[in-house]
């Protein structure tokens, strides 16, 4: 499955680089990770609690960053296996300074799924996929900005990685959202709220005293 | 021959049980001390075993014991192959690789087994799966099969040296020489793909060892007890006599059930003699699509040659065959293609050549068809391609190249699955395909209605399709038939049932016989414990080859019943009739004896007898065709494309078939109906979807659609042709797959007339809105 | 030795107390706890229907749900509906219309079917051909299903006025 788009971080590119070279940071970002350890320079080795709606489990994983060019350019590379199947996946990404002060990442990769995950998750995961890399810019944001903050004021940084229960509300909420953006889903709110409108209206009418 | 019971359209023994849900099914078998099994399976489609760690599972409360291909020392071995290599056939090149139970060193398919836990209960054994570290080192997978055979390809069997599983090439007259006198010459490339049997119930295996009576009772929803209880029996240097295996009622076969020699049944029969405590083993939904049989792709290139006005001089068909991983079940669904290719044609000149491949998927074996419907399918759409090229009507052009009644038996010059050359027995091809035509009303609807609803915007097309289908081959059956001292009448037999109705029809060949009540007779198939001879279910010769063993059998009973009452009323055979449960004489009613008495008689306690009688009212008789028998038929049918979905309507489905003597005309229907209904499923429904990495990414009902009673036809119409066939006694065919043999093909036809207007020409199978949809794109 | 609950389930007309995983399912108490083999399990995720009964009256796929859910609930098998020698009218109709033919999915079927019937007792082929399309078969091509249910009707209807 291809793994492709765009996120704005709110801070310099330098800061943005380093964040990937923070196990604290990457553990915060992706909800369910229950450890990840650095084991080499550019190696991680973790574990990840994983939900496709079914089909969830513990993946143990190891993550390789390569073809560095700070603070530009990198590649990822993930494999992941556990009771809930495999992934195996690449992808590049680079960060681009903007004029503003931001930075604009951009990730373009492949990701191999295998086992139960794979035969039984199909019609979820791309959904699933994307609402999780939503919510991971979203707590690198929160992450960068506590970043700059703690610098900016001399302290140590805190992250603080959204809850489980949280997580999986902001999953769902993503995959209602894109339902609702459904044009008939839309147009039949519409309809129903005419119609609803109207009902109140013909109630009221019939109802004035005579 | 008018017979008075067999025909009868009656209402079937089992159901009673079965509707009011006291039926006894495999997970229904519950015995005391009872542990259960789940096999840990590879995510990977093509790995190497690194290692194993079943420690953590172990630990596990409730888990008895794991076990890995290590464990299991001397006994793990692979195979045996279930069906032997076409030796028969000159030149055949077949590379023998059988099904390992469990995975040493590598995985070969997702789904592969690595372990087997054993625990107190279902639940717990597949927590434990979930404690097993595996360490894989993936391999590229082998998934397309022209790709598998390049010199590059990754390799399945790396001692092979090559993907290649099987090289058979057959040919009948000189296709070469036909090419060279022909007008008119046509290529095309068919891709076809089936899918899983989808049987309501999931395979499953019980076996209890005793060591007090050393005695091994198994069950097993197999449709093969016989060969597999004498596996079992040899794998574990156990008498046969020791070993037996009951088949209780099977939740649906439909050919993957005749698989044998997996995990389940070599492996838990040995663990339960270590363990000394019964094993019961059932898969679920996934296991079954990941881990079953099923039937895989073919890609056929497809070129025939014709004069002019429409003859077939010939045709040539290389196709590639997915074997999957391995090959255990040796060539019999692509042999039944090449069987199944020139099919209700007189067409001189064919040549055929399979080029069977090994890839990174699960084992193909037979699914309801068995590979018929992949040859009829590239000649019936050949036929269609010619006809529009000739500009002669496809109907014409069928009737035109059609056996006819005179030509049998017709020698097709073909070795099929059984090994010996595929002779058409009997049949009236013309008539089945004419009255197809007839019911639907096909000059009507091409000529007015038709145009008439284009006209409104509406794309309706026609198909007509015909098929052959090989049934009823050997090697043989058997059966007997017991009339015990209360009048009771029991019909044993070595087949197992899976809902063809056995219960019945083989309840009404005996009481044909024995004059007694259909309902009265108890009939018992698929337990080794009351017989022991026979090969197994499948290529639809349930019927035909244990039938006629049945009513052999029954017929030694009542001679040997009119012998003992002739003496004993003191008349000639020839004025004793049976009836109602007695011999009695014709037209003297109450000079009779029932037949308990009779068996009584048979059977004394002391004195003597005659020393050339065997005792009782009993008989066994085994019956072993020649070659198969073949039944025929024609299947017309309207469907409506929406022209926004592209989803498929069918508005008629008609289907004239032609299966010899009918034993139960009530069973046959619904045979019938049954198979047109899978028919339906692998043309627009089923697919097994799998990546490039071979993992199957639909393995569950959700996304392997299965059709429901809203993608049926309104009515299935059906007629009835019966050209009894000369091989057996009762002139019955199979009937069993007749519906699931041309219903792709004649699907294709119907939605290609459908979308004249965009010009597409449809060359594969199934068909789905995405696909037709793209297909049309692409003419744009 | 996980948390056991104690659940008392009538099933059939019959009171049953047991105690229970939570996580086990309802197909699986009513098979193996119960021992009421009637009731068939075919995928475990809820497509095919085998599994159905009637829960307080309304079909539901037993393999989706927890034992613990019927709690103080009222469940109906096909077991409730009529034993071999006296088959219920809906049974025996599929009986006389060839409405079966493995009998794996049967049960689920005739649930179905016994909930529809009640809800609309003099259906058109049509609607029968939609109130089955939640079970599947892949036996009999539903053709036969569906003249079954028609009979069954008629069966009832028949019953009802004497």
């Amino acid at each position: 499955m291809k793994l492709e788009g765009e996120h704005v971080f709110n801070g310099p590119q330098a800061d943005v680089w380093e964040m990937f070279y923070d196990p604290n940071v990457l553990a915060s970002a992706l909800p369910g990770t229950q450890s990840l350890t650095m084991i080499g320079k550019n190696e991680y080795e973790g574990k990840m609690f994983v939900r496709v709606g079914p089909v969830s489990g513990v993946f143990d994983g190891k993550l390789l960053i390569s073809n560095e060019v700070p603070p530009e350019s990198c590649t990822l590379t993930v494999d992941g296996k556990g009771a809930p199947g495999f992934v195996k996946g690449s992808g590049d990404v680079k960060f681009v300074a903007q004029a503003d002060g931001t930075t604009l990442m951009k990730y373009e990769g492949e990701v191999q799924l295998g086992g139960t995950l794979a035969s039984v998750g199909q019609r979820m995961i791309d959904s699933v996929a994307k609402s999780m890399i939503r919510q991971a810019f979203e707590s690198l944001d929160k992450a960068l900005q506590e970043r700059i903050a703690a610098r900016a004021e001399g302290r140590a940084a805190e992250y603080k990685p959204p809850s489980e229960a949280e997580f999986a509300a902001a999953v769902a909420k993503d995959m209602g959202k894109s339902v609702l953006q459904s044009q008939e889903a839309r147009v039949i709110m519409y309809v129903v709220l005419a119609l609803l409108i109207m009902g109140i209206i013909a109630y009221i009418l019939s109802n004035l005293p005579k | 021959m008018s017979y008075k019971i067999i025909g009868q359209r009656i209402t079937r023994n089992e159901d009673a049980q079965l509707l009011s849900g006291s039926a006894l099914f495999l997970d229904d078998v519950h015995l005391p001390g009872m542990l259960h099994a789940a096999f840990l399976r590879s995510d990977y489609a093509h790995a190497r075993i690194k290692s194993i760690d079943t420690s953590a599972a172990k630990q596990r409360s409730g888990v008895v014991a794991v076990y890995t291909a290590e464990d299991f020392g001397d006994y793990w071995h692979v195979g045996p192959l279930q069906v032997p290599p076409p030796l028969a056939i000159a030149g055949a090149k077949f590379n023998a690789r059988p099904l390992p139970p469990i995975a040493k060193d590598k995985v070969r398919f997702s789904g592969e087994p690595l372990a087997v836990v054993i625990a107190e209960s279902r639940y717990i054994a597949e927590d434990a799966l979930a404690d097993i570290i595996v360490d894989l080192e993936p391999l590229p997978a082998v998934t397309d099969l022209e790709k598998a055979l390049q010199p590059d390809s990754p390799l399945v069997h790396e001692d092979l040296g090559t993907n290649l599983a099987a090289d058979v090439q057959q040919e009948h007259g000189n296709y070469a020489e036909a090419a060279a006198k022909a007008d008119v010459i046509i290529k095309r490339r068919f891709y076809i793909d089936r899918g899983a049997s989808g049987a309501m119930e999931n395979r499953g295996f019980i076996v209890d060892w005793d060591e007090k009576t050393q005695t091994m009772t198994c069950w097993s929803n197999c449709q093969a007890p016989i060969p597999l209880r004498n596996t079992i029996a040899a794998n574990l240097g156990l008498a046969a006599s020791q070993v037996r295996l009951i088949t209780p009622f099977v939740g649906g076969g439909f050919g993957p059930k005749i698989m044998t020699s997996q995990a389940d049944d070599v492996l838990l029969p040995w663990i339960s003699m270590k363990l000394k405590r019964p094993i019961k083993w059932v898969e679920d939904r996934r296991e079954n699509f990941l881990a079953t049989t099923s039937e895989r792709d073919q890609i056929h290139d497809v070129e025939i040659a014709l004069t002019k006005d429409g003859r077939i001089l010939g045709l040539k068909d290389v196709f590639y065959h997915n074997t999957g991983a391995y090959d255990p079940y040796g060539m019999t669904v692509p042999l039944n293609t090449q069987t199944h290719t020139t099919g209700s044609y007189d067409i001189p000149n064919f040549y055929t050549r399979v080029i069977m491949v090994f890839t990174n998927k699960m084992v193909v074996t037979p699914v309801r068809g068995a590979g018929r419907m992949y040859g009829v399918y590239v000649m019936e759409r050949m036929i269609d391609i010619a006809a529009k090229e000739l500009n002669i009507d496809p109907v014409e052009l069928r009737l035109k190249n059609m056996i006819q009644p005179n030509q049998y038996p017709y020698k097709t010059g073909i070795i099929g699955q059984d090994f010996v050359e595929n002779v058409l027995d009997s049949g009236n091809y013309p008539a089945t395909l004419k009255k197809a035509v007839e019911i639907i009303g096909y000059e009507k609807f091409i000529k007015e209605e038709q145009p008439r609803l284009r006209a409104e915007g509406k794309k309706v097309g026609i198909g007509v399709v015909c098929f052959v289908e090989g049934t009823a081959v050997g090697p043989y059956e058997g059966a007997r038939v017991n009339v015990d001292g209360s009048g009771k009448v029991t019909v044993v037999t070595g087949v197992s049932t899976q809902g063809q109705g056995h219960f019945t029809s083989f309840a009404q060949l005996a009481a044909e016989q024995l004059g007694v009540s259909v309902k009265d007779v108890r009939v018992i198939t698929g337990d080794t414990g009351h017989f022991h001879w026979g090969a197994g279910t499948f290529a639809s010769r349930g019927a035909t080859v244990a039938g006629n063993a049945i009513y052999s059998a029954a017929t030694k009973v009542r001679n040997k019943a009119l012998q003992i009452a002739s003496s004993v009323l003191e008349a000639p055979v020839e004025e004793l009739e049976l009836a109602d449960g007695v011999v009695r004489i014709a037209d003297v009613p109450n000079k009779f004896i029932t037949l308990g008495e009779l068996a009584m008689r048979a059977n004394p306690t002391r004195g003597t007898i005659d020393p050339n009688m065997e005792p009782g009212l009993e008989a066994t008789a085994f019956y072993g065709p020649p070659h198969g028998a073949t039944g025929q038929g024609a299947v017309a049918m309207i469907v409506e494309v929406d022209p926004e979905t592209y989803l498929v309507k069918i508005k008629r489905f008609v289907i004239a078939h032609d299966c010899g003597t009918v034993i139960n005309p009530l069973i046959l229907d619904g045979q019938i109906m049954g198979g047109v209904s899978m028919g339906i499923g692998n043309a627009f429904y089923e697919r097994m979807v799998y990546d490039e990495n071979g993992q199957l990414l639909n393995a569950s009902l959700m996304d392997y659609l299965l059709p429901v009673s809203t993608d049926m036809p309104p009515k299935m119409e059906l007629a009835y042709f019966s050209t009894p066939s000369p091989l057996n006694q009762l002139g019955a065919k199979g009937i069993g797959e007749a519906g699931a043999i041309p219903t792709p093909a004649a699907f294709a036809s119907a939605v290609e007339n459908a979308l004249k207007d965009a010009g597409i020409e449809i060359l594969e199978s199934p068909l789905d809105p995405c696909r037709l949809w793209q297909l049309v794109q692409q003419k744009q | 030795m996980s948390k056991l609950y104690p659940i008392k389930v009538n099933v059939n007309g019959t009171i049953y107390e047991r105690d229970v995983d939570a996580r086990m399912l309802l197909s699986d108490f009513i098979r193996h706890e119960l021992r009421l083999t009637g009731t068939h399990v075919g995928c475990e995720h809820g497509v095919c229907g085998a599994c159905t009964v009637l829960f307080d009256g309304k079909p539901v796929r037993s393999c989706l749900m927890f034992a613990v859910q019927a709690n103080n609930h009222e469940v109906r098998t096909v077991e409730g509906l009529g034993d071999k020698d006296h088959l219920h009218p809906i049974q025996e109709a599929f009986r006389e219309k060839h409405g079966l033919q493995c009998g794996f999915c049967t049960p689920g079927f005739l649930m179905t079917v016994t909930a529809f019937l009640e809800e609309n007792p003099h259906p058109s082929r049509e609607e029968i051909r939609e109130a089955i399309s939640g079970n599947i078969c892949r036996c009999t091509g539903y053709e036969f299903i569906i003249d079954s249910v028609e009979l069954a009707a008629q069966k009832l209807a028949a019953a009802e006025k004497a």
